[in-house]
């Protein structure tokens, strides 16, 4: 009853068919598709500019012996100062236009009291983070006469994270 | 043998078939090839960034003497612009090499691609450059299109230093001598020494190879009072800056102090003037950047600019109480004291390359 | 060979005449598509900032020390802050010179010298550093 007359024709057919998908499936898993890619691009450029305004933050503005801005924001605990200095830093381009960008700020310290941990406290921010949000961290390493995790007001080394992220 | 039945096997028709449906399948595929290839568009961002640290972090080559003070005439021994103050002091420009970078003698765009863009595509771009509370923009090329690589800057910009003498200043140091002298001589001291080691942090540093010396005085109200029959207050005459300098070497580390040079053609009050030059009320001297080198002076000299006023005035000496003399209290140092000078301040600013 | 059905040969031809020129091409496209990702992931990568930034704070705190600004113990307990937190919240190991083991400047001698490593996994880097 069954003939196998037809044999090469399907045979050939299922041939070209596998050939085809497979090149197929090797081209397009060599390609990756660009939308997770562009992320790098604009995570660099935030980064670069987040470290950009906290090193600006951190340079003192008369002579290197005097304390930075940033040095003060952190021994005084300034969030508006911190909120007014770093937008108008990160958002500021040329030609008078803004950018809008949106930033939470935290203090990290070694907390020598509680067994070196690392503990932090929140230092300012423009908005709250939502976690829908793809932000850049950027830090800044400052040296800041303070209280933290000690029983006693001396010159600490902190870290000041920032996390960045445009909207 | 061929049928000319006019119907097609079954096997055939199956064979085809799959053939078919996949061949269809892949050709949907297709289109997925290209959804990211905007490969131009990624390579932009990249030289972007490149060009953004080549203007942000480094000085420039060369260095030493510095790139912007290369006249025109040499423009062609600048192999690399950079912006900053030295490369130690990212992200801190000097507002001279800004001056220099945007001004007309490089020409958009060959000038700028082999010196701070580089590659072999012929990339255009856009550099602006803004200092904060200003309204000006400064930019050197074409408004970018539509899709463009990007890349922005944070900086800060090393302002200039300045003297000013006033009328405190000289009651403070007793620069105004009551004798009655037809020539008075004010010396400013510029003492390497502690000019480069008091400062080492070149973004603060008062560099007199590279920024320029600028005294500014104020209120002299140097008017000769003429004798009778002249009515007419006469003016008082700079008459000659004299280049003093006073090089240790090892045999003596203190040696005496050599006047060698006339300063000929100074910049006064912003414009180059020859001398004599009539002095009324302020004055305004600058010693532009580039003027002293290495040759000039070296680090430990001590460097004197004497001023010479001549009162003696179309052969008539009137009464003239001596203004602005140093030669009993001392020259004018030039250093970092408040009191004496106004320190280079840094001012933000923010820098932006776009590449297409 | 006279037997053999051939009817099908141009379907399998053409097949594999598109297949290949398909690869060919995404294989070309391919090789550009790549160059700013990658710049942008080794500019992400490389720790310049990281590097920059722990070695002013390290010349910063010791500069403090040496000029007389800052005791031993207090020079000491930012070592111990920098070493930590650089390495909890920075993934880097950073290392300098001990506290004491770092000669003040003399009359004869003015420069302070230390030497310091970091090294976050990827990028390692030490420097011996020596004062203006």
């Amino acid at each position: 009853m069954v003939n196998d007359t037809g044999q090469l024709y399907t045979i050939e057919g299922i041939a070209a068919a596998l050939i085809m998908l497979f090149s197929a499936y090797l081209v397009l898993s060599a390609t990756s598709v660009y939308t997770p890619g562009d992320t790098h691009i604009s995570d660099m450029q935030l980064e670069q500019l987040g470290t950009d305004a906290l090193r600006m933050m951190n340079t003192p503005i008369n002579s290197s012996s005097a304390k930075s801005p940033l040095q003060e924001i952190v021994e005084t605990n300034n969030a508006t100062y911190f909120n007014e200095t770093f937008l108008n830093y990160v958002n500021n381009k040329t030609e008078l236009k803004t950018d809008n960008l949106h930033y939470s700020a935290v203090v990290t310290y070694r907390n020598i009291t509680n067994g070196n941990t690392t503990w932090n406290y929140p230092l300012s921010s423009n908005r709250n983070l939502t976690g829908g949000e793809h932000p850049v961290r950027v830090t800044e390493w400052v040296l800041a006469n303070i209280q933290a995790g000690s029983n006693v007001k001396q010159n600490r080394a902190i870290l000041v994270e920032v996390l960045l992220w445009r909207d | 043998m061929t049928d000319n039945a006019g119907t097609l096997s079954i096997d055939f028709l199956a064979g085809f078939t799959i053939f078919l449906i996949a061949f269809i399948y892949v050709a949907t595929l297709i289109p997925g090839l290209f959804i990211g290839l905007q490969s131009r568009t990624i390579d932009y961002d990249a030289v972007a960034y490149r060009t953004g640290v080549i203007l942000v972090e480094d000085p420039g080559m060369p260095y030493n003497p510095s790139w912007e003070n290369l006249d025109d005439y040499h423009k062609g021994e600048v192999l690399r612009f950079g912006l900053a103050v030295s490369k130690d002091t990212p992200n801190i420009l000097s507002s001279q090499k800004v001056d220099r970078f945007f001004c007309t003698t490089w020409t958009y765009p060959d000038d700028y691609r082999s010196r701070v863009i580089f590659g072999n595509y012929p990339y255009m771009f856009n550099i602006s450059f803004q200092p904060a509370g200003s309204n000006l923009t400064r930019s050197i090329g074409d408004d970018p299109p539509d899709e463009y690589g990007y890349i922005r800057r944070v900086v800060k910009i090393k302002g200039i230093s300045n003297a000013s003498i006033d009328d405190s200043t000289i009651q403070t140091y007793k620069f105004n001598s009551s004798d009655n002298v037809t020539t008075d001589v004010f010396s400013i001291h510029l003492n390497f020494t502690n000019l480069l080691e008091d400062e080492p942090n070149p973004a603060y540093q008062i560099n007199p190879y590279n920024d320029q010396i600028m005294v500014n005085v104020s209120g002299m109200n140097a008017k000769v009072i003429p004798i009778p029959p002249i009515t007419a207050p006469l003016p008082t005459n700079l008459t000659a800056i004299q280049i003093c300098r006073s090089k240790p070497i090892s045999t003596n580390l203190h040696p005496p102090v050599v006047c060698f040079a006339n300063f000929t053609s100074p910049i006064v009050d912003n414009n180059q003037v020859d001398l004599p030059y009539p002095i009324e009320n302020n004055l305004s001297l600058i010693i532009p950047p580039g003027f002293i080198t290495t040759d000039l002076a070296d680090a430990n000299t001590q460097l004197y600019f004497n001023l010479t006023f001549d009162h003696y005035n179309a052969g008539i000496l009137s009464e003239e109480k001596g203004y602005l003399n140093s030669t009993g209290s001392g020259p004018f140092e030039y250093n970092y004291d408040p009191k004496n000078i106004t320190l280079p301040k840094l001012q933000d600013g923010v820098l932006e390359v776009s590449v297409w | 060979m006279a037997g053999l059905n051939d009817d099908a040969q141009w379907i399998v031809l053409m097949g594999f005449v598109v297949s290949f020129s398909l690869f060919f091409l995404a294989m070309l496209l391919n090789q550009s598509t790549l160059v700013g990702q990658t710049t942008a992931e080794g500019v992400l990568d490389f720790p310049k900032n990281d590097v920059r930034d722990v070695k002013d704070v390290i010349t910063e705190s010791v500069m403090l020390y040496t000029s007389g600004r800052d005791s031993p113990s207090n020079a000491t307990v930012v070592q111990l802050d920098i070493e930590s937190l650089a390495l909890s919240r920075k993934n880097a190991v950073v290392g300098y010179t001990p506290i004491d083991e770092i000669a003040l400047p003399t009359s004869s001698d003015k420069h302070t010298r230390i030497s310091i490593h970091y090294n976050n996994g990827v990028t390692e880097y030490n420097e011996y550093w020596t004062s203006l």
